[in-house]
């Protein structure tokens, strides 16, 4: 089984600074791999190990998607080797740009059965860009997946939605998203780390996978930090008995 | 504020198809629901709010309700309504993303708020693991957005509302995908988002043991357990069901104990609207203390049991 990973290059969380004004600043943010991609790579890897063929790993984005560190990052997890498609307009894409392009790349890649991606990315976290590639690709589209196991031509797949499990047998090719607690990523060991270098890596611009600039779908009006909950910071130190009893009595006074 | 002319509405349970028929009474001149169930289903649905329903009959054993989205997609093309509110669940992103796709848009995801603008849908949801909240319009014709529960509030039913139901004819999926089995979760079902009290746990829990004395504390307080995703994700000590933040469930409790949690924006973004925040670090850096009302710089192994006996006093 051929398998495609998704993944996407997020600003740290941390490195995020709130100005004044309560727009966000990313100037000195470090760039990484979405934490939830890393689940995604991770489970691409046990359904080749399982069934047998190649895994690649697949992104799209902006120029800081030439990272090395970062390309270097995805590959000492395992991939073979790693395709990027690199646009400007790509680097504030919304789900359906995402997905087009995802789809002309991994059409271009051909002869795919299974593509991962994580449960949603770590910056917007809007957990759509599986579900509108698989319907884009014609795959079998599943998302919330918590268990997949390779079976002849098919998948098998527990699927952990809110209140139910669903098992499923899934015809190829198929689309699935996981779930954050599918796996635990492996930490890649030096060995890993030192022969990614050597892995190839493919670049795109979006003509070479056919496409043109398309229409945007959404646009974005303004994105501020929350206007802060004021909060009382009465802030106490030590855990003797006399203390513990002042904050449980300021408890008290709020139930 | 500007009307919708027409507005849809796609939920699991009966709960959040209230909610949105009433959302989109507030949005829209007419609401249409598209109900999957029994007939007595669809004509409640007309009862909570809405003016039609499009039914697609009961859903069979072997199928899945993600095995309709060609049905619906096939609706919309020819009804083409402006707006469609979907609920939030796991079927619900999947479904609308899948018919995002093939409607050639992006889904307004999670929404918070939803106004309508200029004729235009505008909607707010959570980015950058809560650093921020971001306000969105969708330049295509149909908008398709998922809306958090508690956006919208239900309206009593009308046992008297009249409305029309329309049989929809089922189309094939395009994939066949095959259930082996659909069974319920194990376990005791967790709704935090239901606790008015709750305790949550961070790393500076050392042992799994200790839980015990946690549900010790919850329970003399009348509080439910919560905790950081390292916690349910990392050490596995509790069920993901009670991991709280952005991945996981975001609450509004009356009261918040933070017990070993150092005040993360991911974690902090899940209970920033509750009324009262506490907290328990030895840390005095650790970043929850500033949006603490009440704090304690102390080892909590240390409070606890006092806590514990306090409450249990009380």
């Amino acid at each position: 089984m051929n398998v495609v990973t998704c993944y996407k290059i997020v600003p740290e969380e941390q490195d995020i600074i709130v100005q004044k004004d309560r727009s966000l600043s990313f100037e000195r943010a470090e760039w990484k791999i979405g934490q939830y991609d890393l689940n995604a790579i991770e489970a691409g890897m046990q359904v080749a190990e399982a069934a047998g063929g190649k895994v690649s790993a697949l992104s799209i984005g902006d120029k800081n998607l030439e990272n090395s560190k970062l390309k270097k990052a995805v590959l000492s997890r395992g991939p073979e080797d790693l395709y990027l498609v690199m646009d400007e307009q790509l680097g504030k894409a919304d789900c359906s740009l995402t997905a087009l392009t995802l789809k002309a790349a991994i059409e271009k890649i051909g002869n795919v059965d299974v593509v991962i991606c994580g449960e949603g990315s770590s910056d917007l976290y809007a957990q759509q860009v599986g579900a509108q590639l698989g319907q884009l690709l014609g795959a079998a589209t599943l998302n919330a997946v918590s268990k997949i196991t390779p079976d002849g031509d098919k998948l098998i797949v527990e699927r952990t939605l809110e209140n139910d499990i669903e098992i499923l047998q899934v015809p190829l090719p198929a689309c699935i998203s996981v779930t954050t607690d599918i796996n635990l990523p492996r930490i890649a060991g030096m060995k890993e780390i030192m022969a990614a270098g050597k892995k190839p890596v493919t670049q795109w611009g979006m003509p070479e996978i056919g496409l043109q600039e398309l229409p945007k779908s959404t646009e974005i009006i303004s994105t501020l930090a929350p206007e802060q909950v004021e909060r009382k910071q009465i802030i106490l130190e030590g855990d003797s008995e006399e203390i513990v009893n002042q904050l449980f009595e300021n408890i008290l006074k709020e139930l | 504020m500007s009307k919708i002319k027409q507005v849809w509405v796609l939920a699991e349970t009966t709960a959040a198809l209230a909610q949105l028929c009433a959302g989109g009474r507030q949005l829209g001149e007419e609401v249409s629901a598209i109900i999957y169930g029994s007939k007595e289903e669809a004509e409640k649905a007309i009862q909570l709010g809405a003016d039609k329903i499009y039914w697609l009959g009961e859903v069979k054993e072997e199928s899945i309700l993600e095995d309709y989205t060609e049905t619906i997609a096939e609706l919309l093309h020819k009804e083409r309504p402006q707006l469609l509110l979907i609920q939030p669940s796991k079927r619900g992103k999947l479904i609308s993303g899948r018919l995002a796709a093939v409607m050639g848009t992006s889904v307004l995801v999670d929404s918070s708020e939803l106004i309508v603008a200029d004729d235009n849908v505008q909607a707010k949801h959570m980015v950058y693991g809560g650093a921020a909240f971001r306000t969105e319009k969708v330049l295509t014709e149909i908008t398709i957005a998922t809306i958090n529960m508690g956006v919208f509030g239900a309206l009593p039913e009308d046992a008297n509302r009249q409305g029309e139901i329309v049989a929809v004819d089922y189309v094939e999926p395009g994939v066949k995908i095959k259930v082996i089995e659909k069974k319920k979760k194990e376990g005791t079902e967790v709704n935090l988002t239901a606790a008015k009290r709750v305790v949550g746990i961070g790393r500076g829990i050392e042992n799994e043991e200790d839980i015990k004395m946690i549900e010790e504390l919850a329970g003399a307080m009348g509080a439910e357990v919560g905790c950081t995703r390292p916690i349910a994700e990392g050490v596995n000590w509790l069920p993901r069901e009670r991991y709280i933040g952005v991945s996981g469930v975001m609450l509004k409790p009356d009261l918040y104990l933070a017990l070993g949690i150092s005040g993360q924006v991911q974690h902090m973004v899940g209970v920033d609207q509750a009324k009262v925040i506490v907290s328990v670090n030895k840390d005095k850096a650790a970043p929850i203390f500033k949006q603490s009302d009440y704090g304690l710089i102390g080892d909590i192994y240390k409070v606890l049991p006092l806590l514990i006996e306090k409450f249990k006093t009380q």
